[in-house]
Parts: structure tokens; sequence; C-alpha cells
């Protein structure tokens, strides 16, 4: 049974829809540890019993190195996402916000969103890709404006459902076209032919504007800072790492099935949109004063990075993306957790808020500035290595120019990231900040990511197993 | 009369343009409105101008097969939930803000 996972993520969400009607509110805590045993068994699942070929229902759900490595980076974030958002949810926070709460819905619409994330790099349909991926995107609206009495987050969901319906429904749009060209459903390799044809390139145009939506990528990215600022704090983790994986993934799926062998003639355009959505990524972080829409544009300048991977159709391109993005899930949730934390601990969310927080807790400040760190790129952390194997990729295809560019960003990324680690090391405490308390749940699920995010810098195993399983597959 | 609509009746290319021109008055309407729920009913316009062409396809194209008709079914199931979805959202802002204006929506910015 190779969506056994899938079935699993499944089930616990139903379990913990139909477990929260029967409990009264204090014993709901429970439906987070539920929610967390399911992914973990989901993925125990696909790494024991899910081969990494295969395919079922007819050829409509199949399962290549690639995909399975995809819903690894699903499952995983997915399951950070529960740890971090568990305190706000559960209520153990220093200041109590309003109208967060509906545990069991939460978890629920949060599993839902994973399941279509899995389905969607499974598909191997039309009409698969088109429902998974409204499954992996709807519930996100939803969880945008989970803080029903707060204007901000209804603010942030409205624009977010809004404009996500819209790069939707241009993508259906290009979709439909690219059914009308090749008369068929299937996601297999089309005739380069249809290349000379205006309907193609609408199409071409229509997708484009959806996966980059999805992305981020400049100008598709307009969306970003306003859903990421109105949102919660673990949504806002959840949508910068997940969401950018299902985008990739989405991204792939059209790629290398529908245009496979002739990706390559594609590379200027998509080193182009990769240059511009880490250049203006970049710039614009730099100005920022809300964390959390600070970090949006530091995500969308790390998808800039991550399009590399695409650059030049280069089979190396795949598993550097993989490991980047496994890299990044990492890192950026440490980076979200120490956030959540923070406004957990004092409700606030601007950068000048964080001053002097080396002084009262040294430990999470220095977590936060690994993570930093890590997605700044310096070595030895993970991020550095991440970041090496995209810009060699571009590197081989040909693109020096885009290495160049990459290369100045992420020093620009260095200054922005500096700052909040000047913020926290640097300026004097106030006078009243004692320390500030953290739960045990996120003081582990931050070890953790902290000792992860460092290893996968160091030790090379991993790299070398994504790299020559999807290898072998691209190459067959 | 009859007898010459039934001679020429519309193909695949009048179907096609009157489904670009529902996504264009879609789009159209996405950017002049100001009310959330109009732009709402823009964006199920796009889709159902999206639906429309793959039914379309799927009549003249591969008339034996059903793939773009189930396609359809499936888009005009999506576009419920999405409508589901977006007015839950409109509900909630509009008891916080007692409105849904979109050009008042300013107040998340840098």
């Amino acid at each position: 049974m190779i969506f056994l996972p899938e079935l699993i993520v499944v089930v616990c969400a139903v379990a913990i829809l139909l477990t929260d009607l029967w409990l009264d509110e204090r014993r709901r805590v429970i439906l987070a540890p539920m929610a967390a045993i399911g992914l973990v068994v989901a993925m125990a699942s696909l790494i024991i019993s899910v081969p990494q070929n295969g395919l079922t229902l007819g050829g409509r759900f199949s399962v290549d190195p690639v995909g399975w490595w995809f819903k690894v980076f699903f499952l995983l974030s997915g399951l950070i996402t529960i740890l971090i958002s568990l305190d706000l949810l559960d209520g153990r926070v220093g200041v109590r916000m309003r109208g967060i709460g509906f545990r069991g819905e939460y978890y629920t619409v949060l599993l839902a969103t994973i399941l279509g994330m899995m389905v969607l790099v499974s598909a191997r349909d039309l009409i698969t890709l088109y429902v998974s991926l409204e499954l992996a995107t709807m519930p996100l609206f939803v969880l945008t404006a989970w803080r029903r009495d707060d204007a901000q987050s209804g603010e942030a969901g409205m624009k977010y459902v809004i404009f996500g319906a819209m790069a939707s429904a241009c993508m259906l749009y290009g979709l439909g076209l690219l059914y009308g060209l090749t008369g068929s459903t299937a996601l297999t390799a089309i005739d380069r032919q249809l290349a000379n044809m205006p309907a193609f390139w609408l199409a071409t145009a229509m997708l484009v504007a959806g996966i980059g939506f999805k992305l981020t990528i400049v100008p598709f990215h307009f969306w970003a800072a306003d859903v990421y600022q109105g949102a919660p704090a673990p949504v806002t983790a959840y949508l910068s790492v997940a969401s950018k994986g299902a985008g990739l993934a989405f991204a792939f799926q059209i790629l290398y099935r529908w245009m496979d062998g002739w990706i390559a003639d594609a590379a200027v355009g998509v080193a182009v949109f990769a240059a511009l959505t880490m250049t203006l990524g970049n710039t614009v972080a730099i100005v920022q004063h809300n964390i959390k829409r600070f970090m949006a544009f530091s995500a969308i300048s790390q998808a800039g990075y991550l399009v590399m991977g695409f650059v030049g159709g280069l089979p190396e391109g795949i598993p550097a993306m993989l490991f980047y993005l496994l890299v990044y899930a990492v890192t950026n949730l440490a980076v979200f957790a120490c956030i959540v934390w923070f406004s957990n601990q004092t409700g606030k969310e601007q950068i000048e808020d964080y001053r002097g927080l080396a002084r009262t807790n040294p430990l999470i400040a220095l977590t936060m500035m690994l993570g930093l760190f890590s997605l700044a790129g310096i070595p030895p952390l993970s991020g550095f290595v991440g970041k090496f194997f995209l810009f060699s990729v571009a590197s081989k295809a040909g693109f020096h120019w885009l290495v160049a560019v990459a290369a100045v960003n992420s020093t620009i990324s260095l200054y922005y990231y500096l700052r909040i680690v000047r913020q926290m090391y640097i300026e004097p405490a106030d006078k009243d900040s004692t320390r500030l308390p953290i739960t045990p749940t996120l003081a582990a699920t931050l070890m953790v990511l902290s000792a992860t995010q460092l290893l996968m810098g160091i030790i090379p195993s991993l790299y070398e197993t994504i790299s020559s399983q999807t290898l072998a597959w691209l190459a067959r | 009369m009859i007898q010459y609509l039934a001679e020429h009746g519309p193909g695949l290319i009048h179907w096609l343009i009157l489904s670009n021109v529902l996504f264009a008055i879609g789009i159209y309407g996405l950017l002049s409105r100001r009310n959330a729920i109009g732009i709402l009913m823009s964006v199920e316009l796009m889709l159902n101008s999206a639906a429309m062409n793959a039914v379309v396809f799927n009549r003249f194209l591969t008339p034996r097969a059903v793939d773009g008709e189930i396609l359809a079914l499936f888009v005009i199931a999506v576009a419920a939930a999405e409508a589901v979805v977006a007015l839950a959202i409109f509900v909630a802002l509009f008891r916080n803000r007692s409105s849904i204006d979109v050009n008042r929506m300013d107040s998340l910015k840098g």
C-alpha cells in the first residue's frame, strides 16, 4: 500500500475531529499529542513500508524518490508546526491572545493541508493534481484567519483567500488549456511541437502565475508580507515552510513531468525569476520592523535560492533543492520556534522588542542566532551547505551571473539577519526585563532543531542519500 | 432559420472565445470591485470559465472520454468549498470591522 502514510493522516485528522466532540475543554490537551503521534506514525510507515518506486489506482497515484523525499519534508514540517503551536493553542502563554483556540479543528485543518501536499507530489493526473493542490491551499486560508476576534488575522485571511482563489483560477485555466492541447489528463511528457502554439504560451503564463503565487516568486509575492504578518505565529511558520515546499512540489510536477526533456529551454526565465525574487526579498527585508513581516521577505529571498535548483533542468538540481528544502524547514522552523515563544510570552512582534534577549534568555538567543546565521548561509551551518549545492547547480548550468547575484544577496541577507542578532546581543535590555519562562515541549523542540541543523551541515550522509536515490531515478 | 442554426452551430473556437471573455470579465471584476463579496463572485466567474474550457475541450477533442467533464465537476465542488471558506472569513472580518470594503483593509503594513 503505497498510500498508507496518506491514509494514516486522513484517519488521524478524522479521529481528532471526532474526539474533539466528546471531550470537554480541559481534556482537549490530548489532541496535540494525537496529531503529533499520527504524523510520526505516518512518517514511520513512509520510511518502512513505502517503496521508493511504485504506482497504484491505475497509475494515477505514484511514488518516486523525489516525491518520497517531498513527503518526508511535508510530514516533518507538519510535525514541527504542531509542536510549536501547541503552547499557544493550549493557553500556556504569558500573554493571553484573544480568539485563539478551537484545537480540534486547528489540528484537523492542519493535517488536511499536509494530506493535500502529500497527494500533490504523488498525483499523476491533472484532476488529482488540481484537487490536491486546492486541498493543500484552502485550509491555509482558514488557518491564517484563525484568530477569529482579531481584525488583523481576519484581514490577512481575506487577502490570502482573494489572491489565492485568483491564483488557483489562473492556474486552472492554464491546466485546462494544456488538457485541451494534449487531449488527455495524464501528467506525461508533452510534445515539444506544442511550444509553437500561442495557446501553449498562454497556458504557461497562467501556470507560472499560479506556481509563482505559491512559491512567492516576484512579481507574485505581494500577498506574502501581509498574510505572514497577520496570521498567528505558528501558522506563519507553517506557511513559510510547508506552503513553499508545496509550491516547489507543484513546480516540479509541471516542469519534470509535463515539460520533461525541454525545461532547459526555460533556463533563462527561471534564472531571471530567481534573481528578481532573491534581490527584492533581501532588499525589502532590510527596512522591516515587524519580525513576522521581516521573516516573510526573508522567506521570499529563500524561495529565490530554491528556484535556482530548476535552472537548466540539470538532474543535480533536484537533490540540491530537496536538501535545501529540508535544511530550510529545520532552520526556519527553529527561528520561528523562537519567534512563537517570544510572542507567546510577551505578545510583542517588533524586532526592537528583542533587545537584550541574550541577557535574559541566553540559550534561546543562541539558538535563534544559529538559525539566523544558517539562513544567511554561514559555514559550517547547514544553510551554507545547502546554498553551496544550489549555487553549484546554477554554475554548472552556465549561469555564472546568477551565482554572483546570489552571493551578493547572501551578503545582504547577513546584514539584516545581524540586525536581530544585534538587538539580542548588543543592545541593553530594558531595566524591568526578566527571564522569560519556556515550556518543556518548546525547549525540547528547539534543542532538537538546533542540533539537527548543525549536524546536517557537518554530516554529509543525508545529502548523499538524497542525491544517489534521486539521481538514479532521474537518470533512468 | 432553425435549419441554418443547426448547420452553423458554434465550433470549438467560439466556445473558447466565450470562456476567455468570461475569464476577462472575472479579472476586470476582481480588480474593480471594492466589496469583498463582489470580488468573490468575480473569482467564481474565472473558475467557471476554466471549467467551461475543460468541458468544451472534452466535447470537441475527445467526445468518447469524460476526463474534462469530470474535471469540471471537481472544479464546481472546489469552487463551492472556496466560497464557503471565503464567506466564513468575510463574516468573521465583518464582525470585527463592520465592513468588508477591501479599500479599507490597510491595517497590515511594514
